[in-house]
Formats: C-alpha cells, structure tokens, sequence
C-alpha cells in the first residue's frame, strides 16, 4: 500500500513543533517513531496534510533519574532503550515487562513511549486496508453510523492496548503535556477515557512530551496474553502493584489492558486484597470480583466469555506472583 | 508534495537524492541504490523482510521509516555482510544448517540476526528469540534459523578465541 501525499516539515525545536501541531483543522500529525502513524497513513485512517517530524528532537529524547529513583522519560525516548535501561530494568520491572512486551524488538528500537501512551484504539472493522473497509458502510470510528462489534450499540467499542500504559498507571504516572499556548500536568489516569473514538483527554494541538514515574518501593507484575509472544497486540494483559507486606497491605493498584477502550482500573478487586491482605483466600475473591469493574466487554478479537476469564485468571497470577517476591529492602536511614 | 534533497549513505555508498515525503526507505533502497535485496513484504511492521541495520546492532524496519528522515544517516542492508566473496559467519550457518527455503525473507532473517549479534555476540536463546520474533517465515520454520544462529554464536566465538590465542602467542 502506498503511503498518501502529504508534506513534511522536520521542526527545529519543540516549540516550533508544537506551532506547526496547532495548525488549524487538526490536519498537522506528529511523527515519532511511526511505527502505528505510518501503517494508519498506509490504510489511510490518518491522512495529515503536514507530518511534523518529532523523532529527532532532543528536547524530547531526554531521561532523568532522580536520587530517590523516579523518573522523568522524555516521550521520545525509544522503547528498546527504556527496556533496556537498567535503572528502569531493577527500580520499575513492571514498567520494563510491559515496554518489552510491545511488537517486536525491530518496532522498539523506533517506537516511543509518547506513541505507546497514544495509540490508537483498534478494532477489526477498522484497522484494515482502505478497500477492506470500502467493502461495507463506514462504522462508528470511520464517520459512520452502526457499530460491526455490537450492532444495536450507538457507541465505539475498539480496544485501548497501550501496553506500557497499564504499568505506567499501577506506578501512578503523571504527563507533562505541552501546546503552542502552554504546558499543563496531568495524572495519568486522568488521560484515558473508556471511549474508542475519544480514548484520551489530549486536545487539538496537544504533545504528551513527558512521563513522570515516581520512586516506590512496591512489589510489581506485568503480565500479557497474546497468540504469540512476539508482535501481537495482547488478548488481555494486567499490570498489578501492591503497597506493604503480604499481611498488611496497605494500597493494591490493577489495571488490565486490550479489554475494553482504555486500560481499566480494577478497584473492586483491589479493595479486597487491601482488606484482607494477599492471602490465598482473598486472591481468588479478587479474581472472582474483577469482572465486576470491566463494564461491556465485546467479542473483538475473542469471545467476551473467554476474556473475562482470562483476567480472572490474569489477577489470580500476578496476585500470586507478587504474593511470592520478596519485599524490597529498606532503604539505610 | 515537494521533493527533497537528502544526503543517504547505503553500505558506505553516500548519494545525493531526490526524494517525495511519501516514499518509504525501503523505496529508496530498492528503487533508487538498486539494493533489491531488501524486500518489500507487508509494509506493515509484521514480517521483517524489510530489516536493515541503521547503527550497527540496531534492526530497522525500512517499510516503516519516511525516506525524507534518513538526511544525513546510514544504514547497512543484505548486499554489505558478505566480504569479498565470503560468507559472513552467519550467511555460512545458515547456509550450512538449511535455514531457508525460497529464500524471500531470509535477507530479513540475517540482518535481524546481524543486530542482535553486532550488539551481544554471545547472544542466548532468549535472545534469539527476541530478536527474530518480528522477522517471519512462511515456508519453513524457525527452528533452523535459530539453530543457524546459535550455531554463528559459537563459531565466531570459536574463531575469536583462536584469534586471542595467536595475539598472545605473537605478544
């Protein structure tokens, strides 16, 4: 498939990116690694009239480590190099788990964080060749009006499976979020909506430039289910972060991905391993309970049967699998 | 849609050309470098059969990069492993333990497996697996290939040894 016409501009530093991103009409896209924008130009679900080509800008290429181990990840850093990084590797596992677990080593070593957090939600009516697609009256996500998914439904199903997202959020990630007229802070969990035509906040014009991790001592997991191990979106993922010891736990964070539009938090099950410690007992309760906090869950890409027990199952793992590590050691007073 | 001018070097090759923003790398290194090595297969990101290596060690998908962003790089494809008519170690394991079949993605297959060993020559079997999981073949399988490139491992390990052991002789 040939890749549409457009123009490109390679800007020369960030803000004058962010002035050719605030073009009117949103018809300027940001280019990074390109590893999901360049398939999408290809099937032409985006057809910018400017592609504005970020990849090179250091401004967003930067990586601080704080003493205490937080970070700040430049949202152009590339994925293979975060993976890698050993402060990310020992200090945030889950994080480089779920940063591993994304395409293949050859779409790492070009993708970015920024692109990751911003994928867009996918779905097999839509995410095909432009004459797939022509074969049948446009859907929700493609200006249309009916839904492949769910044919009674008056909304957008596809999937949000932003793999590091799910970890970024169980570590309570923040994003430095940037536009010709000024930059903001925003909690991770305040970017994502639970919708598939709108799954973020982001507005026109806006850049996430920045991810912020904080320093934290919690036992982590990420775990994803996928045909293959390489290459393939999850069939449903879970990254899992516990507060405390096994017997007093004092905060539990879970967030599955590639289930539903964005990747959804599970309180319920969260509050009965915060109340009743990561006991055996209580794990399998949290699984049992997980369904509860998924709201509709389609038949895209699996049955919604089979997915709902494979984050049954999911919780039960990385409850487990946290349950069995050690504590982290304290740190010398 | 302009064209523009970029300054690419292919294989130590460095040329001046006229490129339209919509043309993939892998365009200009088949169309115009001449280098049909590299294939064009899904144009996706899926299969690999596009790979080159752009710094040594690192494996890049030429279907998925704007030609227009390479001014001033380099990059390495197929047509540079072999040297003066000898097979790299890798070419000759995988030549040697049957690794391919009709042949169309094994130019994927090696520079994929060139990156991984420019960056870790003792790589493991995890590490093939990584490094080959977004390079595909549809004829065969990948036992063979993974075969061949542990088998390139433990012979340029072997070659490496022998070459540390007459330096020592000499020193």
């Amino acid at each position: 498939m040939q890749l549409p016409p457009f123009e490109y501009i390679r800007p020369t530093s960030l803000g004058h990116a962010l002035e050719l991103l605030a073009a009117p009409g949103g018809r300027a896209a940001a280019l990074a690694g390109g590893t999901d924008l360049v398939i999408a130009m290809r099937q032409r679900l985006s057809t910018p009239a400017v592609v504005v080509g970020i990849g090179a800008l250091p401004e967003l290429k930067s990586f601080e480590v704080a003493e205490d181990g937080g970070l700040r990840i430049g949202a152009g850093c590339t994925l293979t190099f975060l993976a890698e990084h050993p402060v990310v590797r020992e200090r945030h596992p889950s994080l480089a788990a779920a940063i591993r677990s994304v395409g293949s080593r050859h779409v790492r070593n070009t993708a970015t964080l920024g692109g990751n957090l911003n994928l867009p939600t996918r779905c097999w009516y839509t995410n095909q060749s432009e004459d797939w697609r022509r074969a049948r009256p446009p859907c929700f996500k493609t200006n249309g009006d009916i839904c492949y998914v769910i044919r009674s439904a008056k909304e957008c199903f596809a999937l949000n499976s932003a793999d590091s997202a799910t970890a970024l959020l169980t570590l309570g990630a923040r994003l430095t979020i940037a536009s010709a007229s000024g930059s903001r802070e925003l909690p991770l969990a305040e970017f994502y909506r639970n919708d598939g035509l709108a799954p973020t906040t982001l507005g026109p014009g806006e850049l996430v430039t920045a991810v912020h991790v904080p320093a934290h001592r919690d036992r982590t997991a990420f775990i994803k289910i996928a045909p293959r191990t390489g290459l393939d979106y999850g069939l449903a993922t879970i990254a899992a972060a516990v507060t405390g010891s096994n017997r007093k736990v004092t905060s539990v964070r879970l967030v599955v991905g590639s289930i539903v539009s964005w990747p959804a938090p599970l309180p319920g099950p969260a509050r009965i391993i915060e109340e009743g410690g990561l006991t055996g007992e209580a794990i399998e309760a949290a699984a049992e309970a997980a369904r509860g906090d998924l709201g509709e869950v389609t038949n895209l890409y699996s049955s919604s049967g089979y997915k709902r027990r494979l984050v049954r199952a999911l919780v039960r793992r990385a409850l487990e699998d946290i349950r069995r590590q050690k504590l982290p050691a304290r740190e010398a007073a | 849609m302009k064209k523009q001018f970029i300054r690419l070097t292919v294989n130590g090759d460095t040329r001046e050309i006229a490129v339209a923003p919509n043309q993939a790398l892998v365009e200009v290194i088949r169309d115009q470098f001449g280098l049909t090595g590299t294939k064009r297969g899904c144009t996706s990101g899926s299969c690999g059969v596009c790979t080159v290596n752009g710094a040594p060690g690192e494996a890049v998908l030429s279907c998925l990069e704007l030609a227009i962003e390479w001014d001033g790089r380099s990059l390495t494809t197929i047509e540079s492993v072999e040297q003066n008519g000898q097979l790299s170690p890798l070419q000759q394991a995988f030549w040697e333990l049957g690794a391919v079949q009709c042949g169309f993605c094994t130019p994927g297959l090696i520079m994929s497996a060139k990156a991984l060993l420019d960056a870790n020559p003792a790589a493991d079997a995890e590490a093939i697996n990584e490094a080959l999981a977004g390079a595909i073949c549809r004829c065969t399988g990948h036992i063979k290939v993974k075969e061949a490139v542990a088998r390139a491992v433990e012979v340029m390990a072997a070659a490496n040894a022998v070459k540390e052991g007459s330096d020592g002789a000499q020193g």
